[in-house]
């Protein structure tokens, strides 16, 4: 743990007594044919990293540890359903309230389940029926997303709720668009973009900064954007994990220090030299 | 706390929905009284009427409920409800009370305009009251002196009612309810922010047994007590987890209620001032763990926070109890990468009994967490591959 303080003027966080409303967060999927590609087995990750026995990051049925040769691979979209569901728990165990409905992103959003609900039963049986189509979509349009968020945005305000939208996408070489005109910002919108590595044949770089674009232009509280092209099951959990925090509670991404290490000394240092790469940021 | 919206809607509704001017009525009831009111059932007096006109309603008295039936008529809407009373109360005439009163004073049924919303609160209002009276003529009855004397000394206090204790196996009872701290004491004054609808109260109930051969050499034995607080006021102050003053042999109330008084008191605002350490509490554990995800700004129960191990990533849950800094948060840990069988999160137990003294300052508080859980996270690492092991 360091003990020097920041060097930066961060805000201290406080929690003063204004109320905090139950949230209902609407998860939109993409579900083109790159939601369906191959993530990084753990096992190979395991061989130099820092902490020996490494977490399952499959199914209950898929064997922990290394080897696993017959291991079918696990898919974007898989990770992704698994993320969802380890989101609404998460949710759940910090504040019962807080509610959930789905819809998936293919040229454009429709919706799987548009009751929102805390039910963790129908929470799951929406994310299990996520199927990624097998085609690559064209275009991405975000509006009638954005159309769908104003009006329950409205409806959620009514309840003394806060609306979210969660957005996961998946393509390295398509920009989403949107036509949504400038309108009071009623919902709160956060955007976790799995890609490829930047090669020849790709733009992520293109992307994330529609992306960012996109945010910016509706999100009523800090929306955050978090991306990860290293196809780890278990960076994809973690990151979910972040996108938990509740919008009115919230710091600016810049000033994001979570998760911290909770480790002796000494092997916080190791730790510290982590695989992950820099996010992605929108300066490069 | 539920929305107004919530609370007009009724426990069950087995038929068609209420006449719209009753229906104002209710609702205006329920979005303006100060007591909690429950709205039992909802029906309509014709077999397939088009409307309900008539509904049971819960209403609190000497910290219970009678359930009233108030019976209008779709079909002569001027016409003012009946209401039913309970079982039990077949003296209770209010009508009566005023004509043997004869000071001119009328019932709200006197001048009773269909129209105006603000009727059926009024009415009900009127008849409680009439019902606190009641039975405390009631009380005043009984023949013991003892029972007696103690009305006498609490009837002043404003918001007192009593009743009897009806009882077909028991000797008969008298039970008072009495209001303890100022009748304008404000608690949600001691809560910044705070949500509840309803004013919240504290009372303490006494049961004392009815011996009508009242013979002055014994002494009578002491009543049962309990202390029964609103059900919004559990966040702030536990009444449960209150020791009552002991009675002693020959008191009376008027006795014990200023020593019981104190002491809640001095209890509840240790309970306002917990609230301050709480979130202090919180706040202390930035700089350690990072910015918590989410955390409960009111009453500060609640704080969550996202670390890692290495590359194991896990959430802590703090539920901090009421007696903080007293008795000490418990810790749930929750992966992010182990799922039970059910496909829910691994999460451990909740975890008390690690090293704790509430004389620390909030820093050492958080940084001898930090430590425990340096070590006990591993446990937890571990514990999650065990149970994906055995899953197999």
């Amino acid at each position: 743990m360091d003990p020097a303080p920041p060097v930066a003027a961060t805000p201290r966080y406080s929690l003063p007594p204004v109320r905090r409303p139950e949230e209902d967060i609407l998860f939109c999927v993409d579900v083109d044919l790159e939601a369906l590609t191959e993530m990084k087995p753990p096992a190979a990750a395991s061989a130099s990293g820092p902490s020996p026995g490494s977490a399952s990051t499959g199914s209950p049925q898929q064997p922990a540890g290394a080897g696993g040769a017959a291991r079918p691979a696990l898919r974007r979209l898989d990770a992704v359903k698994q993320a969802l569901l380890l989101f609404v728990h998460g949710k759940r165990k910090i504040c019962p309230g807080h509610r959930f409905a789905f819809a998936s992103l293919g040229e454009t959003v429709s919706m799987v389940k548009k009751d929102f609900s805390s039910d963790p039963g129908s929470a799951m049986e929406a994310v299990h029926s996520l199927a990624a189509s097998g085609s690559r979509y064209e275009t991405a349009d975000l509006t009638p997303l954005f159309k769908i968020a104003y009006q329950e945005g409205k409806r959620a305000e009514s309840q003394g709720r806060l609306l979210r939208v969660i957005l996961i996408y998946c393509r390295s070489s398509t920009k989403p668009h949107h036509q949504w005109p400038v309108k009071p910002k009623n919902f709160t919108l956060d955007i976790f973009y799995l890609h490829d590595k930047p090669t020849a044949d790709n733009c992520p770089q293109k992307v994330y900064d529609a992306l960012v674009d996109a945010l910016e232009h509706v999100s009523q509280y800090e929306g955050y954007i978090l991306e990860t092209s290293q196809g780890l099951a278990r960076v994809i959990f973690r990151e979910m994990c972040i996108l938990l925090s509740h919008p009115m509670q919230r710091c600016i991404q810049d000033d994001l220090d979570i998760p911290k290490q909770v480790a002796k000394k000494t092997l916080a240092t190791e730790a510290a030299q982590n695989e992950d790469g820099t996010p992605v940021s929108s300066q490069q | 706390m539920s929305p107004s919206a919530d609370a007009a809607a009724p426990a069950s509704t087995s038929g068609p929905p209420l006449a719209p001017l009753i229906a104002a009525q209710l609702s205006y009831l329920l979005s303006h009284s100060k007591l909690p009111i429950k709205v039992e059932q909802i029906w309509s007096g014709c077999r397939n009427g088009r409307y309900s006109d008539r509904f049971t309603l819960s209403i609190p008295f000497c910290l219970d409920y009678v359930h009233w039936d108030f019976l209008y008529n779709a079909l002569a809407p001027k016409v003012a409800p009946d209401v039913v009373f309970g079982p039990d109360d077949e003296g209770f005439q209010p009508l009566v009370d005023y004509a043997e009163a004869g000071s001119g004073d009328k019932s709200c049924l006197a001048g009773w305009d269909y129209r105006d919303p603000r009727g059926l609160l009024a009415l009900m209002h009127e008849l409680r009251e009439l019902y606190v009276e009641y039975h405390k003529k009631q009380v005043a009855k009984v023949d013991d002196a003892r029972v007696t004397f103690e009305l006498s000394t609490v009837l002043s206090k404003e918001g007192i009612e009593v009743c009897m204790v009806p009882s077909a196996d028991r000797p008969e009872e008298v039970k008072f309810a009495v209001p303890l701290l100022d009748v304008d004491f404000d608690f949600a004054k001691l809560v910044p922010g705070c949500p509840w609808k309803l004013p919240q109260k504290i009372h303490l109930q006494v049961i004392f047994p009815i011996s009508r051969s009242s013979s002055y050499s014994s002494v009578p034995s002491a009543p049962r007590l309990k202390l029964i607080s609103t059900p919004d006021l559990k966040s702030l102050f536990s009444v449960e987890d209150e020791k009552l003053p002991p009675w002693s042999n020959g008191m009376c109330l008027a006795e014990y209620l200023p020593a019981l008084e104190e002491s809640l008191n001095l209890r509840v605002v240790e309970a306002s001032a917990s609230i301050g350490a709480r979130r202090r509490f919180i706040e202390a554990l930035a700089p350690t763990f990072g910015r918590p995800i989410e955390a409960d700004p009111i009453f500060c129960r609640e704080a969550t926070v996202l670390s890692i191990s290495g590359i194991f990533t896990f959430l802590v849950h703090f539920a901090i109890p009421l007696q903080f800094p007293r008795q000490q948060p418990a810790l749930t840990l929750q992966s992010s990468q182990h799922l039970n069988a059910d496909g829910t999160p691994i999460m451990s137990l909740p975890i008390n009994d690690y090293p704790w003294s509430p004389r620390w300052d909030q820093a050492e508080m958080v940084e001898r967490i930090y430590d425990f859980l340096t070590d006990e996270c591993q446990n937890f690492k571990k514990f999650c591959s065990d149970t994906i092991t055995q899953q197999k």
